[in-house]
């Protein structure tokens, strides 16, 4: 035990960082699912006619950049553990504290990317085909 | 409750009882690993782990319980059924060759391609990837086997009585005929015993598949080996981990919707009949909910083997193994956003498709990802065209040509057009050949010498790849203009003026060039290859380390347990396979002559506990024989029976966990090898069977989540939902039942408690089944009203469902309250040694919680709407 208490703390043990990459996509997840709900609900439920539809479209909208800002602020923190400038490595093969930490920032940066997109293709339809029709 | 160490939770420290810790140097120095065991140790060491995991031999073998065994039947029983699929398969082109032809009726043609479509998802694709993962995921990771070998065996039996059930219904006539997917009113209302056949039969299946996620979940993050930290574990022990995930939140909306069905077939609650205010598009959601990530369940694994194939073609480490991650990672969430993608002509509000849409096309970007990162590798590599290359290669060019035609019909209007045309029964076999079914026999030609330490044949194995390649292509590729041209799927027969037959007719011979291409294959597979002489060790120059596996056979999985610390530890790693045989990793003995592997932590896997592992038996097939009767029964309406047979399955689960598991062993201590000595049982988040119970609790609550989506989507879908002038369920009598579960719930937790402070428990464990039974009493009693009658309408149906769901929960928590009451009596449990506590504790965790949902879902929300 000796060895590894000579680490800095952020390197030890991190299982919450292992559940820290599926934020960016449990995100994507929620938006997506709260779209869908609000959409299916308002449909059933809401008034219909074409401000009923902007309404919904803006709401929907309105969520999608406090998904997009939320996965952004994720994204600068994986970034940060990931550590990029530091020593350029992108590979993480190596069997140490740093790599893995590094590799679960890396993993969790890319994730990141990939919701973001994905929260703003939940958006597209809203801009383009925002109607319960 | 901090953990300082890396070694596990701890709590509530035990009086007198300090549970031992790990001692001795981790990890080791070079010196350590340099230091050679004397050939006697070594021999006497083999000798005893040879007796420890000896397979048993005669009629005995069938007892064997180990992942090598396990893995091969249910592979073998996985591709047997996918043989009989595509039999079927190839009648039906027979039927269609030509217009008006009568080599099958209508009626039998729908059972078969309802049989088809079902054997292929439910027998052979998932369980093909569990099979194939129970096979090799312990190699991968240099472990003995998987942490729960006796659930893998129920799992393998469960599997082989569903199928066999499923599939026999064919010689009866009796086959389900509704689709693979059951549409009802179809399949409730006009179709006879085949759809329950096919609910129940399928429903058992999909208990063992989730069965063996929770064991395949548990394998990946505890049971790798000493040193084998997250960023360097094989991409296929990744694969997996998403998998499993993916399967415990797909899997149990189908559970769910099966329940819901199967109570409408059996007992007239008219979940999805309109005119009593059901609905059965909830159906359609359900199973599309499971459907679509189904699909994605089916692939990954596939891909996962490509992953491991691939670097040893190109003899290069991966390329982008953090982008493979995300790719998994990622398709593993986004492939749950695209459900309604089958449902785009059901009416939905047009701004609903499109959020189907464009997650069906947002799905592209992690998917495209992994293949670009194979592709990378490739070129940086030196590639050999082995033989398993080729099918892969084949693989992921009728992968692609699918993905296309899948961006096709994600566009919500083009997919108006050829909806239910063959047009997507083109699309559908594209993505599946080129995504599993080429890869995975692409990895039987590389696992072959692996598994049944044997090659197949190059030349076979060409042949077989061109026919099959060939084949599917002549087959498959004119169905899109089939489809164009508008003929239906599920039609037993066509015309023969509208210009279908020619296009018809050359899919029927191509079908032929693909059965003999299959032919061929299974030939290769069964011919005696006695003569081959005794194969190397490592034929294609891996560096992952099932290629360390040992040749002549030994039943032990790996010598000594490595510490590794690279990617590819055979390239990377000096001299490992040669210390590996020399005992002079971890493990290398088995003192007591019993079966262990190691237990790691989660993220860095440092060993922290020796698991004893279970051996053969017959209660398992005892326990999947008696839960098959309590599936099976119900489908001719047996249901005494099928009650009496569910309550001996509890019973032999119960005998077989309290002879099995968690037993108090003879050390506390042991030694582990390179001077490192471990814990021999561990309990709470520290132990295999902790994790085991939170991931099947996670897969239960989605279950649950699934009933609760059920009352909204009738809120959502009907007008009057609750029905004006209804009555409510009690709510003195659900506030009594929601009372009753929380108290039963704290004394759980208090028994736990007090037992670890080294105090007399039982008191709570007498007085936690009382309460619990009070709960169920108060619970029933809550919506056991004239005006609740389940056959009335869906809003009553809807309530008792999730009472029913909460009363079969707390008597299986009254179970294991009592369990562990007589674990206390009989000195199973102590103060120390209290897992099956902290296993029970969270299961009462999950219950409390939906308890408190059922109480605000039945009692208080439709009073607010």
């Amino acid at each position: 035990m000796a060895q590894e208490q000579e680490y800095p703390q952020e390197f030890a043990d991190e299982q919450p960082s292992l559940w820290r990459i599926t934020l960016g996509p449990t995100i994507w997840a929620i938006h997506f699912l709260a779209s869908y709900a609000a959409a299916a609900v308002w449909c059933a439920k809401g008034p219909w006619g074409p401000i009923s539809d902007r309404v919904l479209s803006w709401g929907i909208g309105i969520g999608a950049l406090v998904a997009l800002a939320a996965i952004a602020w994720i994204a600068r923190g994986a970034w940060r553990q990931w550590n990029y400038p530091d020593d350029w490595d992108y590979v993480h093969e190596a069997a140490t504290d740093e790599d893995r930490h590094e590799f679960l920032g890396h993993a969790a940066f890319l994730l990141a990317i990939v919701s973001f997109i994905g929260v703003i293709y939940t958006a597209l339809p809203a801009i383009f085909a925002g109607t319960c029709l | 409750m901090t953990d300082t160490t890396g070694m596990g939770w701890r709590d509530d420290p035990v009086d007198g009882a300090a549970m031992p810790e790990r001692s001795g140097p981790y990890p080791p120095t070079p010196e350590m690993l340099a230091e050679p065991v004397p050939e006697d140790v070594q021999a006497a060491q083999a000798e005893r782990l040879r007796r420890a995991w000896k397979t048993p031999t005669g009629w005995r073998y069938w007892t064997a319980v180990n992942n090598s065994e396990v893995g091969l039947w249910y592979t073998s029983t996985a591709f047997i059924f996918m043989m009989l699929a595509g039999i079927l398969a190839l009648v039906m082109r027979v039927q269609l060759a030509v217009p008006d032809n009568d080599v099958l009726d209508a009626s039998r043609y729908n059972q078969f391609f309802t049989i088809h479509g079902s054997a292929m998802m439910f027998l052979f694709a998932v369980p093909m990837f569990e099979a194939i993962s129970i096979l090799i995921l312990p190699a991968f990771l240099g472990a003995r086997d998987m942490p729960f070998p006796r659930l893998s065996a129920y799992g393998y039996w469960c599997f082989l009585i569903g199928g066999v059930f499923v599939m026999g219904s064919l010689l009866f006539d009796a086959a389900p005929d509704a689709g693979w997917f059951m549409y009802p009113p179809l399949a409730t209302k006009f179709s006879g015993i085949g759809s329950d056949i096919w609910l129940l039969g399928l429903s058992f299946i999909e208990i063992a598949s989730i069965a063996a996620a929770v064991e395949l979940i548990v394998g990946v993050l505890k049971c790798r080996p000493p040193g084998m930290r997250v960023n360097v574990m094989p991409l296929y022990a990744w694969y997996v981990l998403v998998v499993g995930g993916m399967i415990l939140f797909a899997f149990p909306p189908l559970i769910a919707g099966d329940l819901l069905f199967e109570m409408e077939r059996s007992f007239d609650w008219p979940f999805f009949d309109p005119e009593r205010g059901g609905d059965p598009l909830l159906w359609q959601h359900l199973f599309w909910i499971f459907g679509h990530p189904e699909v994605y369940i089916i692939f990954l694994p596939s891909i996962a083997v490509t992953a491991m194939i691939i670097p040893t073609a190109a003899q290069r480490p991966i390329v982008g193994y953090s982008w493979i991650v995300l790719s998994a990672v990622g398709t593993g969430f986004l492939s749950f956003g695209l459900w309604v993608h089958h449902m785009f002509t059901t009416g939905l509000p047009s701004i609903s498709l499109g959020f189907f849409s464009a997650a069906s096309a947002a799905v592209v970007i992690p998917t495209g990802v992994q293949i670009f990162a194979f592709l990378a590798t490739l070129m940086v590599g030196r590639v050999k065209m082995i033989l398993p290359m080729l099918w892969i290669a084949g693989g992921l060019a009728i992968f692609t040509a699918g993905g296309l035609t899948g961006i096709m019909v994600a566009i919500a209007p083009f997919d108006w057009q050829v909806h239910d045309t063959y047009f997507i029964v083109a699309h559908l076999h594209y993505t599946l050949f080129g995504g599993m079914v080429l890869p995975v026999i692409g990895g039987v030609y590389y696992f072959f010498p692996f598994i049944r330490k044997k090659h197949l044949s190059e030349r076979l194995g060409r042949w077989a790849f061109w026919l099959i390649f060939t084949g599917f292509n002549i087959t498959f590729l004119p169905m899109h203009l089939t489809g164009l041209k508008g003929m239906p799927r599920r039609v037993f027969t066509y015309p023969g003026d509208i210009g279908w037959d020619w296009l018809n007719m050359i899919s029927t011979l191509g079908a032929f060039v693909l059965a003999a291409g299959f032919a061929v294959f299974a030939w290769d597979l069964l011919r005696p290859k006695g003569r081959q002489g005794q194969i190397s060790r490592n034929p294609w120059k891996g560096g992952t380390l099932e290629w360390s596996h040992s040749v002549p056979s030994e039943p032990w999985g790996s010598r000594s347990i490595p510490y590794v610390t690279t990617r590819y530890p055979i390239w990377e790693q000096e001299k490992l396979v040669e210390r590996m045989d020399g005992g002079r990793f971890y493990l290398p003995d088995a003192s007591e002559e019993t079966r262990e592997t190691l237990v790691t932590t989660v993220v860095d896997a440092q060993p922290v506990q020796i698991q004893p592992v279970t051996g053969p038996t017959w209660i398992t097939h005892l326990a999947a024989a008696f839960t098959g009767g309590a599936f099976i029964m119900p489908t001719f309406k047996l249901y005494s029976l099928a009650i009496a047979s569910g309550v001996l399955a509890v019973a032999c689960i119960i005998y077989w966990l309290w002879t099995a598991t968690a037993r108090i062993p003879p050390h506390p201590r042991k030694d582990a090898g390179l001077g490192l000595k471990l814990p021999t049982y561990a309990s709470g988040a520290s132990s295999v069977g902790w994790w085991g119970m939170w991931i099947t609790m996670l897969g239960d609550s989605t279950a649950f989540a699934s009933l609760v989506f059920g009352a909204f989507f009738y809120w959502t879908s009907s007008a009057d939902f609750p029905p004006a002038g209804a009555d409510y369920a009690s709510l003195p009598w659900a506030a009594a039942a929601l009372a009753g579960i929380a108290t039963s719930w704290a004394a759980t937790l208090a028994a736990r408690r007090r037992n670890r402070q080294g105090h007399d428990a039982r008191i709570w464990l007498m007085l936690a089944p009382l309460l619990a039974a009070g709960a169920i009493t108060a619970l029933i009693l809550s919506v056991a009203l004239p005006d609740l009658d389940p056959k009335s309408h869906v809003y009553p149906a809807v309530l008792w469902i999730l009472v029913v769901w909460n009363v079969a929960h707390l008597g299986a928590g009254i179970v294991m309250q009592l369990y562990c009451l007589a674990g206390l009596t009989f000195g199973k449990i102590t103060p120390r040694y209290d897992a099956p506590m902290w296993n029970t504790t969270l299961y009462w965790h999950f219950v409390s919680v939906t308890g408190l949902v059922t109480a605000i879902v039945v009692a208080v929300l439709p009073r607010m709407v």
